[in-house]
């Protein structure tokens, strides 16, 4: 069986190097107009087996199946033991290449809810599916050949937990992790993802990251500063989480004006949701459903149609094959030695 | 000989009627009607008209003479159809049998109207136009009960039909006139070439002069003995400069044609047709779970137990997901049935099955999301 779906495929050029896995393109064999992205995952010398992040990936993916998160297609191991992914092929890049494009992309708000409006779904798909995505960012967000943008990347994936039960904190991807994971908070819950989700909404609009921390310490500086100090006030109980620290300066929550002026892009309605999304308390967030339910939809820009979304000018399939491989959970930008120190703590799950 | 027998043809009885008349004399149908037998010498704008009733031709003047006060029998013996003034024209063909059956292909089109995309397989299709073209060939050479019985099929099929056949009329009015109007925009822009083809020879050919005057005065006015070197150097100048000109246009020539480049006959893809409603932020999907509601409060003794020991949650984990979740993997088996899976899976491999399976699992009886 193995074989018969290896066989299926021809493994093309390499689309990729990261340091968690290769990327190929491929093509089916009885078929060879239909394209895929081969993903072969790297052996992993420290750990015995397959790599947690490739059964997770594999578990998630296996069982979700929406339009706006990456198709799995097949599984299969080459010669060497390596685990191969083939999922669909998103020839298009990623959103982070058409934030960052700013002199030869242009989009507005329009788009910007359609971008939205996908990711929204996707999220809320895992959620009600009881799957935490933890790694939300622009770079997981792939876009296909029609536009549809496609959330990728579930190698940090896993399940809803029950009750009780201690999940890792050293999740998601530093710009965008919630404040209650920095404080080492080890129950939570999709509100998480949700305000991955609202970041991605601002950089979105301001096109640069909006809150790049260099370190966990500097991003909940940059969060205070930005969000406001997590104080018992707005935020019940959050002085008893482990990891509880914030700057001597106690930081006001802004207020509505602050976030116009930044952010007015997106209309008020736009706005609304934003603030919400990127409430401190996350038992105060917004979930992904009610976000959905959001006024925002309805009110004008309508979302532009998938078709004429604006392109990245880049060359999408190697964006594709850097994006598959690299590790999940870490900030791209980085020099290589603070990416070697930053090991995630699989083991106490 | 050949000239009778196609006059044999012409006068032969069509429409089902039973007249029968032979032309024994040398004078050709064309040049006298059979009603008056006027002849043409005798009338130089004679004119035959016909009537689809029953296709017996006569001239003008007979139409005129018997029609004009309202409808009457057809005057050939033993035609009993009646006829009306309105009805008649000048038959197209010079052989009424092929004017006939041309009438009858005509009707047979507009009723049976439906191209090859409203078929499912081009089996489907192919057998649709044997239908039709039976329907014809008993419509046009059969016997009058075969006629009759595709008349009746023609009729009521046109009675149920009504919408979808106008629909396809309509559809095909829109593609003659997509066609007609890309015809003539690949002339215009034929033509815009032609002209702008031209108009660069000329110019080039302008330039060219202006140049070789420009350097024949050069030359004059040099000093001795260094024209003549000048005038070696500046003709290889001038073809390599001639050579850079002349391929330029032919370059962008090329790159204008590449985004006009339209071949005749390609099958134009049809765009689906985008109903756009209102914007659904859902994307069509709904998770009401189908076989249970969740209350606002699971009351369970464990539920409770639990609550107590998590009294502190700034980690904002939601009690309501693990309800949730708890109550979906309750139920998540149902309505899956083992044997029925097995029948789908006949011919998958083991692990589309199990994905399959599994796709079920995750998402309960909404099996058509994907």
């Amino acid at each position: 069986m193995n074989e018969n779906e290896k066989r299926k495929y021809i493994k093309g050029r390499k689309l990729g190097e990261g340091t968690y896995a290769n990327v190929y393109l491929g093509q089916l064999r009885t078929d060879p107009a239909v394209l895929v992205a081969i993903k072969k995952m790297k052996v992993q010398r420290e750990q015995d087996g397959i790599a947690y992040d490739a059964v997770r990936e594999l578990k998630f993916l296996q069982e979700l199946h929406h339009p706006n998160i990456v198709e799995l297609l097949s599984v299969f191991n080459s010669k060497d033991q390596n685990l191969n992914l083939v999922l669909e092929y998103l020839p298009l890049g990623d959103l982070e290449s058409l934030i960052r494009d700013t002199d030869r992309v242009r989009y507005g708000a329009a788009d910007i809810k359609a971008w939205m409006g996908m990711l929204t779904r996707a999220v809320w798909f895992c959620h009600d599916n009881f799957v935490l995505h933890r790694d939300i960012k622009p770079n997981n967000l792939l876009i296909a050949a029609d536009g549809e943008v496609k959330l990728a990347d579930f190698g940090l994936a896993r399940s809803f937990a029950d009750p009780g039960v201690n999940m890792t904190h050293m999740v998601i991807t530093r710009w965008y992790r919630p404040p209650e994971l920095l404080f080492g908070c080890r129950s939570y819950s999709g509100a998480v993802d949700v305000w991955s989700v609202g970041l991605v909404f601002a950089e979105l609009i301001i096109r640069t990251p909006f809150l790049p921390g260099n370190s966990e310490v500097d991003q909940i500086n940059r969060i205070c500063q930005a969000i406001g100090t997590p104080t018992e006030d707005n935020w019940p109980g959050v002085s008893s989480l482990r990891s509880y620290a914030v700057p001597a300066e106690v930081y006001p929550v802004p207020d509505k004006k602050a976030w116009m002026d930044r952010f007015g892009g997106v209309g008020a309605e736009g706005v609304d949701l934003l603030c919400k999304t990127l409430v401190l308390d996350p038992n105060k967030r917004i979930t992904a459903r009610e976000m959905l339910e959001h006024r925002w939809w309805r009110t004008d820009p309508k979302p532009t149609r998938k078709e004429d979304l604006p392109r990245s000018k880049d060359d999408g399939a190697k964006k594709m094959g850097a994006d598959l491989g690299r590790r999940p959970g870490a900030v791209e930008d980085e020099n290589r030695g603070s990416k070697v120190a930053r090991r995630l703590d699989f083991g106490a799950k | 000989m050949s000239r009778k027998a196609a006059m044999g043809g012409a006068r032969q009885p069509v429409g089902g009627a039973t007249t029968t008349t032979t032309t024994t004399s040398t004078i050709s149908t064309e040049d006298m009607c059979p009603v008056c037998k006027t002849i043409r010498y005798l009338n130089k704008d004679m004119e035959f008209l016909i009537n689809p009733e029953c296709y017996h031709s006569m001239c003008s003047n007979c139409v005129n003479r018997l029609f004009n006060d309202g409808p009457n029998q057809c005057p050939y013996a033993g035609c009993n159809k009646t006829l009306r003034r309105k009805g008649f024209r000048s038959a197209f063909f010079g052989d009424l049998g092929v004017e006939r059956e041309v009438d009858i292909r005509r009707r047979v089109a507009a009723v049976f109207n439906q191209g090859e995309d409203d078929f499912e397989t081009t089996t489907d299709y192919n057998n649709y136009l044997q239908m039709v073209e039976d329907l014809t060939f008993d419509l046009v050479f059969g016997t009058d009960r075969k006629r009759q019985e595709a008349e009746a099929t023609l009729q009521r099929w046109e009675a149920e039909h009504t919408a979808q056949i106008e629909q396809n009329r309509r559809q095909g009015r829109e593609a003659d006139e997509m066609a007609r109007r890309r015809l003539r925009a690949e002339k215009d822009a034929a033509r815009l070439r032609r002209i702008e083809a031209v108009r660069e020879a000329e110019e080039e050919k302008r330039e060219r002069a202006l140049t070789r005057e420009a350097e024949l005065d050069s030359i004059a006015q040099a000093p001795e003995g260094q024209g003549s070197s000048r005038v070696q150097l500046k003709r290889r100048g001038l073809a390599a400069a001639a050579g850079v000109n002349s391929a330029a246009p032919v370059a962008t020539a090329a790159a204008t044609d590449v985004g006009k480049l339209s071949i005749r006959g390609l099958k134009e893809k049809k765009k689906a047709v985008v109903h756009e409603g209102p914007y659904d932020p859902f994307g069509g999907l709904d998770f009401t779970p189908s076989r249970y509601r969740l209350g606002p409060d699971l009351k369970h003794q464990r539920i409770e137990d639990l609550r107590a020991t998590m009294r502190y949650n700034p980690g904002g984990f939601r009690f309501e997901d693990w309800t949730a979740q708890l109550m979906f993997e309750a139920f998540a088996g149902l309505g899956v049935f083992v044997e029925d899976e097995k029948e789908v899976g006949i011919g998958l491999e083991a692990g589309r099955v199990a994905s399959i399976g599994a796709g079920i699992a995750a998402v309960g009886d909404r099996m058509e999301l994907d």
